[in-house]
């Protein structure tokens, strides 16, 4: 039989919080079978405050502290739709009761985050939760970055280096970079692209791209934004 | 004649220039003088959220080379520049120490001071709340009659409903917007709505999610053809990354029912006003939106066979 097989809304705990034994004794009693399932407690004797402290005294997560944990965020949801484990809701409840191992151990799925701004617009209580969510985002990304796909470094390092260089974006540009950052060259030179590309320098855009120029004195923007 | 400062942004001026093309093409028709914004720069892209107020600086800089013109109101067009530009404007003007810092930080750059709110505008939301349905009715030459246009606003038109922006100003519902609708329909389009109609496209991992993005894009093309359109009018050149140039991602993610051509609903306006494909660049779209408008054209009487 599956592990925890006998509990109801079983989807609702992961697996390593399922204790069961083939046979168990406790006490001298011989507890075999039914009575042999045990969920870990849940008690949490020592929470970690960091991830609490670096988002709310951040510019973006300020607003982390009006949560009711009413759930409307993630009922809204764009990505909860697609990966089950996505749950704002959950994400800012973990920070609060400084769950700093939960966290982690979704770090790969927090920054998946699309930014569409549904749950700051269903909040009730004036949580921008987008921006919460990027802004644990942002502490995961300096905690633990190599628990996190290399697709996202890649992709955020590939976004700022464009960005400080020329002040301007362009996505062939950015597609590019991004794939060259993950040694993925080969995905440039499939037929599709190649038919794009083709298509893209015989009416013109392929040289906008290339040359789409600095803004003037594009330097001190830059240093404002790199310091 | 009406005159406003425009910001195309990034994407415009380089592989989406049909949307800007478009526009320029369509503000000629309703006698807009637009006057660009020089010297502008990437407005973050929501790319820089996570440096807090530094964010900030990246929009404030355009409005006030915008303000340095001696201009007050911008129109945008790319949905991304618009919320990142009235983001700012709205921070600048509730909370006086982000302001300051913005001053400190544009000062800092040796650019020029940010010395009023600016107003930012979308272009939908200009088009319809400005110049008026029915001046625009009024040079509608080929009546896009018979043509089943779905309607897709993206994410970031109507969101975040709590941050005061112009299209919550001009009445759009931030829930179930209703403005592209309004204005297709004055086209004379058989406007088709559905379920996806501001379902984010996962624009913002385009690069990183290819599996969430591709699913979240089939979604939207599968969702708008099953409901019967031919074709989806687009506002955001971040969205057409996806759901045009990466079609063949969304159509792997969930099949064939998410092949449908895509373009700007700026296309459609200038289409209707009796403009040629070329001059439209419909032939930039790579969903196979010729096609489609060559065989729409080519009838007598304007429209499509059932499917």
């Amino acid at each position: 039989m599956a592990k925890g097989s006998g509990i109801i809304e079983r989807s609702l705990v992961s697996d390593d919080q399922i204790m069961e034994e083939e046979n168990l004794v406790m006490d001298g009693i011989d507890i075999s079978g039914r009575w042999n399932t045990m969920l870990k407690s849940r008690v949490h004797a020592q929470p970690k405050w960091e991830a609490w402290d670096t988002v709310r005294e951040s510019f973006i997560g300020s607003s982390i502290d009006n949560c009711i944990q009413c759930g409307m965020c993630t009922a809204g949801c764009t990505v909860a739709h697609e990966i089950s484990e996505f749950n704002p809701r959950q994400f800012i409840y973990w920070v609060r009761t400084g769950r700093r191992d939960e966290l982690i151990k979704q770090a790969d799925v927090i920054w998946r985050c699309v930014g569409c701004y549904i749950c700051t617009n269903h909040c009730p209580k004036g949580v921008n939760t987008a921006e919460v969510i990027e802004s644990i985002g942002q502490w995961l990304h300096h905690t633990v970055p190599d628990s996190m796909d290399p697709a996202y470094r890649a992709n955020h390092d590939t976004y700022r280096h464009q960005l400080l260089t020329y002040g301007r974006l362009s996505l062939p540009r950015l597609q590019a970079e991004f794939l060259n950052r993950l040694s993925r060259r080969q995905e440039l030179f499939t037929p599709e692209m190649r038919k794009t590309v083709w298509k893209m320098l015989r009416d013109g855009r392929g040289l906008r791209t290339l040359f789409i120029g600095r803004p003037r004195h594009w330097s001190r923007s830059r240093n404002v934004l790199a310091h | 004649m009406t005159k406003t400062a425009y910001f195309p942004g990034c994407s415009l001026k380089t592989i989406d220039r049909a949307y800007d093309v478009s526009t320029r093409v369509v503000a000629k028709d309703l006698d807009i003088a637009l006057v660009e914004v020089e010297d502008y720069s990437c407005c973050g892209a929501g790319e820089l959220k996570g440096d807090g107020l530094k964010s900030h600086f990246l929009p404030a800089r355009n409005l006030a080379h915008l303000i340095n013109q001696g201009e007050t109101s911008v129109m945008v067009s790319c949905n991304v520049c618009y919320h990142e530009l009235s983001r700012t404007a709205n921070a600048f003007d509730s909370n006086d120490s982000v302001q300051s810092a913005i001053q400190h930080m544009l000062q800092e750059a040796q650019e020029p001071p940010l010395a009023e709110k600016p107003s930012v505008r979308n272009t939908l939301e200009y088009l319809v709340h400005v110049i008026g349905l029915d001046t625009i009715a009024q040079h509608v030459k080929i009546p896009l009659s018979g043509l089943r246009v779905a309607p897709y606003y993206g994410c970031l038109y109507h969101r975040p409903g709590n941050m005061v922006s112009s299209v919550q100003i001009a009445g759009e519902d931030t829930e179930h917007p209703h403005f592209m609708h309004d204005l297709l329909r004055t086209l004379g389009a058989t406007v088709v709505s559905h379920p996806a109609e501001t379902t984010c496209c996962g624009g913002k991992n385009l690069l990183s999610d290819e599996r969430t993005s591709g699913r979240l894009t089939g979604r939207i093309l599968s969702q708008a053809k099953s409901s019967g359109a031919d074709i989806l009018a687009l506002m955001c050149p971040k969205c057409a990354g996806g759901l045009d140039a990466l079609q063949l991602r969304a159509i792997q993610a969930v099949g064939n029912q998410a092949q449908l051509p895509v373009v700007y609903y700026t296309q459609l306006i200038g289409l209707a006003f009796g403009h040629n494909l070329d001059e439209l660049l419909i032939g930039d779209m790579e969903s196979g939106a010729v096609k489609i408008i060559q065989q729409f054209l080519a009838r007598p009487v304007y429209s499509l066979p059932m499917r």
